[in-house]
């Protein structure tokens, strides 16, 4: 018997307040491309989605390559195995080139190959060293197909890519190419959970589900895929990727560096700082203010990554690129030029006390953020009520620094 | 539960509120003249603390109702959450702006950032006026109620954490009255007016409460027979 690559064990899955899958059971084995066919609404990007680990589940539990990776007491896990995921809405950011965003999945697969064969099958050859913001809706789409395709396509052995509505926004002969890629894929021993409406994909199946029966069919011959020559490369590191994204965007500079810039040119336009020399706590108060006010606009990494449902892409595929190294600058300079004009010198354990306000206030608002991210409308939530009580820390920590001085 | 008994709660409660501000502007003594910077504004605390009480009362409904959502889906618990979370917003800001009116007279500042109490029970007030907007501002579903649910969760964290601050970190505001032992120093008359307080606005929040979850549950019906006649058309 091959490998079971995906699991679903009676799983239930709720979307609004309405039950959309019950007691749904499949597996997906090696070799085998299972399409999710039926009517808009009935569930297909639903089961996508919790094999991804992005939906909770209410019953059940699902496994990929025999690992649980989300059950329905809440337990999550990183597949040990990467497997290839195209969303709906691609999971892309627009500040990546092609290039990277694909050099981003070669890494979180731990292999790096030339993909300008592929590329060029997708007639992307010529862009792939363009921002993705760049490029057409239909362009765009290709990128997330060929993302989801890449884990099968770098490795020997099996792997599970999962793809909803691949075909949405691709022309023919990108579809054909992308039907060619399937077959030869899963003759390579891989396996395919598709959600789509589109024939050519359907006659690519060996299994079409209609989440309630599945009836097999004989899929059409070709070649097996040909592994290109890759080499082996460090895992992905959150912590590189989220500096990576902060260096190419200056997103930290815009969402937090520039507030509190702003916030040391009013406290500048409202006081001479010669006028302070006998108040102490104002002027440590100006001191840390900045740095303070530049943390309260929250991880510009995680809202960078708000864009086209990346933040899901990535929080499927492993840990969420966080920013630590930027806001630490962020902080240590706001605060090293503040020190400079309110307190005339420079002491180490102010501008590390900046660095830290900066760098804490951005991770609990970030976490704030994280934590929202799985509501219809995240952005209109309100979580910033919350950012008051990072006053309280703050006000303990310039009187310590009073008393320090 | 009837529509008289909800009406009877929120009326009494009502009629007992009016009573204590009557009773603590009029009948109760005032403190003594070296008690406090400003002592014509203590009498403030007749509508301060009760409704601090009535508070921490609708936070702990805001909490069971979190859990029993959470961790059994009961849809009661969402109820309760709801109406926790509304009661705990209504009571959190009478707290905090008749708290607000009496530092300025007695403190000189209306408020005081580094006083752990003022800050963490500021904190509960935001996360019920976060979870009032936020409920409003998503569609209604297990995503919506999961994550409100762990936020009031958290939330209630904050209650013990907000009574007992003044025990451990006295900045500024004054320690325990409700509850706070047999070494209070409160004058019987005082004691009484604050009892009564106690009491309506316990009466009234249960009203508040019992009423937004009768509102939840008709708000519930009217979403279902809509997608009732969805599914028909």
């Amino acid at each position: 018997m091959s490998d079971i690559l995906l699991a679903f064990e009676s799983v239930e899955i709720r979307r609004g307040m309405g039950i959309v899958v019950s007691d749904f059971s499949l597996q997906v084995s090696s070799g085998e491309v299972v399409v999710l066919h039926g009517e808009n609404g009935c569930g297909k990007s639903t089961i996508i989605e919790a094999a991804a680990r992005i939906l909770p589940i209410e019953k059940g539990q699902v496994l990929q390559h025999g690992e649980l990776v989300i059950d329905s007491e809440g337990r999550r896990k990183v597949p040990t195995v990467p497997f290839g995921l195209t969303l709906q809405q691609n999971g892309l950011v627009g500040s990546d080139t092609i290039a990277e965003h694909l050099g981003n999945m070669m890494s979180i697969c731990q292999t790096k190959t030339n993909l300008a064969t592929v590329l060029k099958q997708y007639s992307l050859g010529h862009r792939s060293n363009d921002l993705i913001a760049h490029l057409s809706g239909g362009q765009q789409r290709k990128v997330s197909v060929i993302t989801g395709l890449l884990p099968a396509m770098i490795s020997k052995s099996p792997r599970l890519i999962l793809l909803d509505e691949p075909d949405s926004g691709l022309d023919d002969s990108a579809i054909q190419v992308l039907c060619q890629h399937i077959t030869s894929l899963r003759l390579a021993g891989h396996a395919f959970l598709i959600a789509t409406h589109d024939e050519r994909i359907l006659k690519c199946a060996t299994r079409i589900n209609n989440l309630k029966h599945d009836t097999e069919q004989k899929p059409p011959n070709g070649d097996a895929w040909q592994l290109p020559e890759v080499e082996v490369t460090k895992p992905n590191n959150w912590l590189m990727t989220g500096f990576a994204y902060n260096l190419k965007t200056k997103a930290g500079f815009a969402n937090n560096g520039i507030a509190g810039f702003l916030t040391l040119g009013i406290l500048l336009s409202m006081v001479e700082p010669f006028e302070l020399n006998n108040l102490l706590g104002l002027k440590m108060g100006f001191v840390l203010l900045p740095a303070f006010v530049a943390g309260l606009c929250g991880d510009p990494v995680v809202n960078l990554l708000r864009e086209n449902r990346a933040l899901d892409w990535w929080q499927a595929n492993t840990a969420t690129p966080r920013a630590i190294i930027i806001p630490i600058v962020t902080g240590a300079v706001l605060t090293t030029i503040s020190s400079y004009i309110f307190l005339e010198n420079l002491q180490y354990i102010v501008i590390v006390s900046g660095s830290l306000t900066t760098l804490i206030c951005s991770l609990i608002i970030g976490f704030l953020q994280l934590s929202t991210n799985k509501l219809s409308r995240p952005q209109a939530v309100f979580i910033r009520l919350l950012t008051p009580i990072l006053i309280l820390p703050w006000s303990i920590v310039v009187n310590e620094l009073i008393a320090y001085i | 539960m009837g529509q008289r008994i909800r009406a009877s709660f929120l009326g009494l409660g009502f009629i007992g509120i009016m009573s204590t501000l009557y009773l603590g502007l009029m009948w109760a003594p005032s403190v003594a003249i070296d008690a406090f910077d400003s002592p014509a504004a203590q009498k403030i605390f007749y509508w301060h603390v009760p409704s601090a009480w009535a508070s921490f009362i609708a936070f702990t409904v805001l909490f069971i109702g979190s859990g029993l959502w959470f961790f059994k889906r009961s849809p009661t618990g969402w109820r309760l959450h709801v109406a926790g979370a509304e009661a705990g917003l209504a009571t959190g800001l009478m707290t905090v702006w008749s708290g607000t009116v009496w530092a300025s007279a007695e403190w000189g500042t209306p408020w005081d950032w580094t006083d752990v109490r003022l800050n963490t029970f500021a904190l509960l007030t935001l996360l019920a006026l976060f979870l009032v907007l936020g409920r409003r501002s998503q569609p209604d579903g297990v995503e919506t109620r999961d994550t409100f649910s762990a936020f009031g969760l958290f939330g209630f964290v904050l209650v013990p954490f907000t009574y007992i601050a003044t025990r451990f970190w006295v900045i500024r505001h004054p320690g325990p009255v409700v509850a706070a032992g047999s070494d209070g120093s409160l004058q019987s008359e005082m004691a009484l007016v604050l009892f009564i307080g106690a009491i309506s606005f316990t009466i009234f929040i249960i009203g508040h409460i019992l009423t937004s979850m009768h509102i939840t549950k008709l708000e519930q019906r009217v979403e279902m027979l809509q997608s009732e006649i969805d599914k028909g058309g």
